[in-house]
């Protein structure tokens, strides 16, 4: 039916429409403007054309931050994905999974800083949880400025991350796994699979689709990594930390280039952007597994919908 | 497809005027009867005493309020002042380092000229011509003073020196000596944290001074020739030796000031590098530890600096030039300086620079000590990352951490830092 009045919905639409455009529209074009210009944040703004981006291409350290961010993506895939997809597959299978479930996922609801807080604790070479373990257990050959040593800072840094959220992607691909029908899982035990092999060749193809969604929020996520990099190296040491937000806040909250670092936001955001359209084409063109690949679970894979559905829901009995 | 042309033109107007309107700065504001007044955040002892006198100021104004706002000390130097200033209610009064940074203020056009509160006003009596010399430009006086801090001499922990049979290092193959000894009795000779580049990076910037002298550090610092010269890689080349002695703690670029200094207060290092803070800092967290100080170790012959010189910066309050409560302001200002209150600064452990300070309640005799240090100085050297321009600083500070960490060679940190500066 039409509405009466054509502008009728829009009303109901303003306050949400103004919302956005207040808050993400306006910074979006504001940043994107301010990008074109040298201007310290409240002086005098100069329009400088495209000098601040031609600055950024040709800057070492905003270069290298893109490299120490990958690396540090790729750290996350296996310490955050690949590791809550084992963990998600050990209380799936196992007994006594809920308050291991409660003790792996509970980092995921401190707020970062706090983590980063603790960790640097953990981490202090004087009087920190590693070193002192390792001098206890007779490992001082490896005892190291875990924070201080470039070889080791971006790994720390890492493995404190992986910590944090590998518990969050095993909530997600455990209650993946619980919407995999019982009767799957039963039919490969009846032929003789056991965990490993179910969780290899039934439950990790069936549940495909979050795995998909699983990586690209760990590549995104990783591109807008902060706090943790902020509280525990600051970018450091010599830079081996440094990532675009890192460099990104220095440049324009302490130095007070609002027109370079906002060129360097403009360009991140590109980036990421990118790498978001290229991962869907890459998912959406994936090859599906064929029958003919004897890949029983082709048809009846579990998508990121199926996260949106309270445990035990669905048709009939859900794999435990 | 005119109409299209049309509302793109005017998005890209409503654009453009959103622009210049967030990017001008604020007009002068009308006299609200609020007075604001922004600092970096003192510690709580300092900010009782603030709230205290402003509690005063507004018994006797009572058409006035006051409106304290103290920020984190690190927003507060980089983005947080000038946020302040751009916006709307701009503090009247607010705190700054002199050099560079008070310039900087002045260019932008919020330091208003004070000499006639000085002469005829509210301050008038209450510092010496000497202390106001240091607070003018072009024989304007532009700051309220308020103190003068050493902002690096070299702590020790008289005990471990004693024990390790090392005496406080007055030249450096002293200090030298004394890391020998005190790494031989298994204990840390310098304990810094410069995680955030500035601890190390003041203490070294001042070994740079003396190395390569007052005027070329100075001129280098203000964006005059390049780093990557004999001078300041002989200057860097102290800073290899230190870190090849095993001097300073392995840690060092891995942990922030706080924990560096917790080395010190927990005896496990007998020296560290930091200014005339430490002494309330220590005296709450380590009441039992006994320390002292000495300035920086004179460099070797071939420097060229003043071999006394002493590294620190006086601070002070500056009234707006925008602000229509200057006279509000100067009345403040001189109520936080009447001697009930610089005795109230005092017991905070400020070393207030007003005349009154000399008389009444004593400071602690290290603080004393450096007061008298800084005051008799024959050479001031501005740190780096308050007396200069802050990027300059953070590139020096990068190339010092770099050498001290085994991470660069002095010429190759020096041409590091001019790539940086675009040098």
């Amino acid at each position: 039916m039409k509405p009466a009045r054509s502008f009728t919905p829009w009303l109901f639409m303003a306050p949400a429409l103004a919302m956005f455009g207040f808050a993400v529209l306006l910074p979006m074009v504001l940043t994107f403007g301010y990008s074109f210009t040298e201007w310290n944040g409240f002086g005098p703004m100069t329009f400088v054309g495209l000098d601040n981006y031609l600055a950024a291409a040709t800057d070492p350290i905003f270069r290298g931050s893109f490299v120490h961010v990958c690396l540090y993506i790729a750290a996350t895939l296996v310490l955050e994905v690949l590791v809550g997809l084992a963990l998600a597959g050990i209380v799936s299978a196992a007994r006594g999974r809920l308050w291991f479930r409660v003790a792996i996922f509970a980092p995921v609801m401190l707020p970062m800083v706090v983590v980063a807080v603790l960790w640097s604790f953990v981490y202090n070479p004087d009087f920190g949880l590693v070193n002192a373990t390792l001098g206890a257990v007779g490992l001082e050959q490896l005892q190291r400025v875990w924070l201080g040593d470039p070889a080791t800072a971006l790994a720390a840094v890492s493995v404190v991350s992986g910590w944090v959220y590998a518990g969050f992607y095993m909530m997600i691909f455990y209650a993946a796994f619980r919407q995999i029908p019982h009767e799957v899982l039963e039919a490969g035990r009846l032929d003789g699979a056991g965990e490993w092999a179910l969780f290899r060749r039934v439950k990790v193809p069936m549940i495909r689709s979050v795995l998909w969604v699983g990586v690209l929020l760990c590549i995104t996520g990783g591109f807008q990594g902060f706090d943790l990099f902020f509280v525990l190296t600051n970018g450091g040491p010599y830079g081996a930390t440094e990532i675009p937000t890192t460099y990104l806040v220095k440049t324009v909250f302490r130095n007070g280039e609002v027109g370079y670092g906002s060129a360097m936001a403009v360009v991140l955001t590109v980036i990421v952007l990118g790498v978001g359209l290229a991962y869907s084409r890459i998912a959406r063109r994936r090859p599906r597994p064929s029958a003919e690949s004897g890949d029983e679970a082709a048809d009846a894979q579990v998508g990121p919908s199926a996260l949106l559905q309270p445990e035990g829901a669905g048709a009939g009995e859900r794999a435990g | 497809m005119n109409r299209k042309i049309a509302r793109l033109a005017l998005v890209g107007a409503s654009a453009a005027v959103l622009l210049a309107a967030c990017g001008g700065s604020a007009p002068q504001a009308e006299n609200d009867h609020v007075l604001r007044i922004a600092m970096g955040s003192p510690g709580d002892a300092q900010i009782r005493v603030w709230d205290d006198v402003a509690a005063q100021y507004m018994a006797a104004h009572p058409e006035t309020k006051v409106e304290m706002n103290y920020q984190q000390d690190d927003l507060y130097q980089t983005i947080g002042l000038p946020t302040l200033l751009a916006g709307k209610n701009a503090p009247d009064v607010y705190f700054e380092w002199t050099g560079e940074r008070l310039k900087q203020r002045q260019k932008d056009g919020f330091v208003a000229d004070i000499t006639e509160q000085f002469t005829s006003g509210p301050l008038k009596g209450l510092f010496t011509d000497d202390t106001l010399k240091g607070f003018s430009v072009d024989g304007k006086t532009v700051m309220v003073p308020y103190s003068a801090d050493v902002t690096n001499v070299l702590w020790y922990n008289k005990a471990l020196l004693e024990q390790a049979g090392a005496t406080p290092p007055t030249t450096w193959d002293e200090l030298l000596d004394a890391c020998t000894k005190l790494s031989a009795a298994g204990v840390i000779p310098i304990t810094t944290g410069n995680k955030d580049l500035w601890p190390a990076g003041n203490w070294f910037g001042h070994v740079a001074s003396r190395v390569v002298g007052e005027d070329v550090y100075a001129q280098t610092l203000s964006g005059t020739g390049k780093f990557a010269t004999p001078e300041w890689e002989t200057a860097f080349g102290y800073i290899k030796q230190l870190a090849d002695a095993k001097c300073v703690n392995d840690s060092a670029n891995a942990i922030d000031d706080n924990a560096g200094a917790q080395l010190f207060f927990q005896g496990k290092a007998a020296m560290h590098p930091i200014g005339s803070w430490l002494v309330s800092w220590a005296i709450d967290e380590a009441p039992d530890l006994d320390f002292d100080y000495v300035n920086l170790p004179a460099m070797p012959s071939e420097a060229k600096g003043n071999q006394d010189s002493v590294i620190g910066v006086a601070t002070g309050y500056i009234v707006n030039a925008k602000s229509p409560k200057q006279k509000e302001a100067a009345e403040f200002m001189a109520l936080l300086n009447s001697p009930e209150n610089v005795q109230k600064l005092i017991e905070a452990e400020v070393t207030p620079l007003a005349i009154s300070a000399s008389e009444g309640q004593e400071i602690d005799g290290r603080s004393a000590s450096l007061s008298s240090l800084l005051n008799n100085a024959p050479a001031v050297v501005l740190p780096p990352d308050t007396g200069y321009d802050l990027k300059t600083a953070d590139a020096l500070y990068a190339g010092i951490a770099a050498v001290l960490g085994g991470q660069a060679t002095p010429a190759d940190a020096l041409a590091e830092i001019d790539r940086t500066l675009g040098r």
